[in-house]
């Protein structure tokens, strides 16, 4: 596996992303896990195209709309699944056939069902024995400590809820202290308060230096953990790199915005007049659909402009909010 | 079941547990009791057939071997790891740092461990109600002794090849259920060749030859001798065979499969 790590440069990136520097390598020092023009297809289909990326310590989403293939890479890096082509390594270990890489990371699947007949306590311990911990009582208390869910440890996991389901989970992948973790979708049926705990777990295990590679497809919750983000739409990696610099991209990208205005026609003349509005159109319905570069200064401007020309404004709504719009977009760049 | 054994088999106390919790081990159970209704309606009235020859040949030869044991271990053998990888629960397992096939064989343990008491109870019950007052005779006691051992045999090979059966289609119950009926029960009857590689007649051998050859005799020329019988020796080292290669081979499939 050092070979491929050594000639990762030479090879080119399945997707290139012009605003940051080295897009696939979301890194400053040795990459933990590493993927190589890994595909993935069923028959006919293509699941994962040619995906190639590393990533070292800290906090990586994995973002992507739903049927991305998100998971699918996921369970490909943890070994679930095997890839088409392509390699695939975390810690330089390959992710099947070789027992001893699970003792380097966790998996936090998404699959909702547990051994409903154990206790929480039960199913952490099992989890520790499995990894062959020298003392696993005391590494079931520790990781449940983590997670907090003490107070339910003893309860049969058929009994919790599905936030409760997400904490055990994430205290059996975390119960050997690996220094991988992999999360699918572990926000997932949290109410606000476990999402905030979860959300702090995510980033203080960042903090430790520990390398976190976590699916999610609501841009919005992403921003509360991850420094770096791979956006994979249709099976390919779309975009790669700092959060922040990919939002930026996303928020500056020509936004739809629809209004239902008294004289549609009126307005429209008067919204073309100004210039952070790209084009105005018309729809059957009699409906504004007004494109424009800066979203934020549109909703500032249109009172305005109806009160100028004496019309009334009944609806104003973005017309392409929508995460696959968002993610179309990136994939268009 | 006794705590300390979840450290040394983690993976089989757990499939324990997933029995005891299931209705798998009730309907097993109740499979199990049907030698004992068997047993009740001969004590009720006895004369419808020497002793020996009911508990031999009608009770353990044609319900027990034919139908009920390859039934109560495939539902219990399917189960072991098929409801894992339905449940999409086996991850929990496979993602340890240990052998593939440490899981195949913890999990054939506890099918075994679950199986044999209620299979032997089955059988002990039925025994003691067929030969009541005579039941610890030395003659009498050949015959459980020979229905035990015979069944506990045919338990580890039948569990060993349904748990690869399980790992390898997605409708094992079916499968399993269309070799032990239709495979080694019908065409069996038709096709004497059939017979050698089937895992009932290798069971039955055993049966067979545990009981010794004056006895057998007197009640197979009643009935239905078992035809090609081998040696006791014979039969346990095929069925070890058996055992040893589908574990194996489960272990194998194991390393491979892509749980999605």
């Amino acid at each position: 596996m050092s070979r491929l790590i050594r000639n990762r440069a030479k090879t080119p990136p399945s997707v290139m992303v012009s605003t940051v520097a080295s897009p696939v390598a979301l890194l400053s020092t040795e990459p933990t896990i590493v993927l190589e023009h890994v595909s993935k297809w069923y028959g006919d289909l293509v699941a994962v195209s040619d995906l190639s990326f590393s990533i070292g310590p800290g906090v990586t989403a994995l973002l992507g709309p739903n049927g991305s293939g998100k998971s699918t890479t996921l369970k490909m890096i943890s070994g679930l699944i095997g890839q088409s082509t392509g390699q695939i390594a975390i810690k330089h270990l390959p992710p099947r056939g070789a027992p001893e890489t699970y003792r380097t990371f966790g998996l936090v699947s998404d699959v909702d069902q547990l051994y409903p007949y154990l206790t929480g306590r039960e199913f952490v311990r099992m989890n520790a024995l499995l990894q062959r911990m020298p003392e696993p009582d005391e590494a079931g208390r520790r990781a449940i400590d983590i997670v907090e869910m003490n107070y339910a440890a003893d309860r049969r996991l058929g009994g919790y809820s599905k936030g409760m389901r997400q904490r055990i989970k994430l205290a059996a992948a975390l119960v050997h202290d690996p220094d991988v973790l992999l999360m699918d979708e572990p926000l997932n049926g949290t109410d606000p308060a476990q999402r905030a705990h979860m959300i702090q777990l995510i980033r203080d295990f960042g903090k430790m230096g520990k390398t976190l590679l976590i699916s999610s497809h609501v841009l919005i919750e992403v921003e509360r953990f991850a420094e770096n983000i791979l956006v994979i739409v249709n099976g390919k990696l779309a975009a790669a790199g700092n959060y922040h610099t990919i939002r930026e991209r996303i928020d500056n990208r020509p936004h739809v915005i629809r209004l239902r205005a008294s004289d549609p026609r009126l307005l429209g003349s008067a919204l073309l007049a100004e210039p952070s509005i790209r084009s105005i159109k018309i729809d059957e319905a009699g409906r504004i659909l007004a494109e424009t570069s800066d979203a934020r200064s549109f909703y500032a401007l249109v009172p305005g402009i109806c009160r100028q020309n004496d019309v009334r404004l009944f609806e104003i709504e973005a017309a392409d909010e929508s995460l696959e719009s968002v993610f179309s977009y990136l994939v268009q760049r | 079941m006794a705590a300390f054994l979840w450290n040394p088999f983690p993976v089989l106390m757990l499939t324990v547990r997933q029995f005891a919790g299931g209705k798998a081990v009730r309907v097993v159970g109740a499979i199990s009791l049907f030698p004992v209704l068997f047993g009740a309606i001969y004590a009720f009235d006895p004369g419808i057939e020497i002793a020996e020859y009911f508990i031999s040949e009608v009770i353990y030869r044609r319900l027990f071997i034919a139908t009920l044991l390859p039934i109560i271990v495939l539902i219990l053998a399917t189960g072991a790891l098929g409801n894992e990888i339905e449940d999409q629960t086996l991850p929990y397992l496979t993602l340890k740092p240990i052998r593939r096939l440490r899981i195949v064989v913890e999990k054939l343990a506890a099918t075994v461990l679950v199986a044999t008491p209620l299979v032997f109870a089955g059988l002990t019950l039925a025994y003691l109600l067929v030969y009541r007052s005579e039941a610890g005779g030395s003659e009498a006691l050949t015959y459980l002794w020979a229905m035990l051992t015979s069944a506990f045999f045919g338990i580890v090979a039948y569990g060993s090849v349904f748990m690869l059966i399980s790992l390898l289609i997605h409708r094992a119950l079916l499968a399993g259920i269309t070799y032990a009926l239709v495979w080694e029960s019908l065409l069996g009857r038709y096709l004497p060749g059939l017979r050698l590689v089937s895992i009932r007649h290798y069971t039955e051998s055993i049966y067979v030859g545990l009981l010794d050859t004056e006895t057998y005799q007197f009640i197979a020329a009643r009935g239905d001798p078992l035809e090609d019988a081998n040696s006791v020796a014979a039969a346990v080292i095929t069925l070890a065979v058996v055992s040893v290669i589908a574990i194996g081979l489960s272990g194998r499939r194991l390393r491979r499969l892509n749980l999605e």
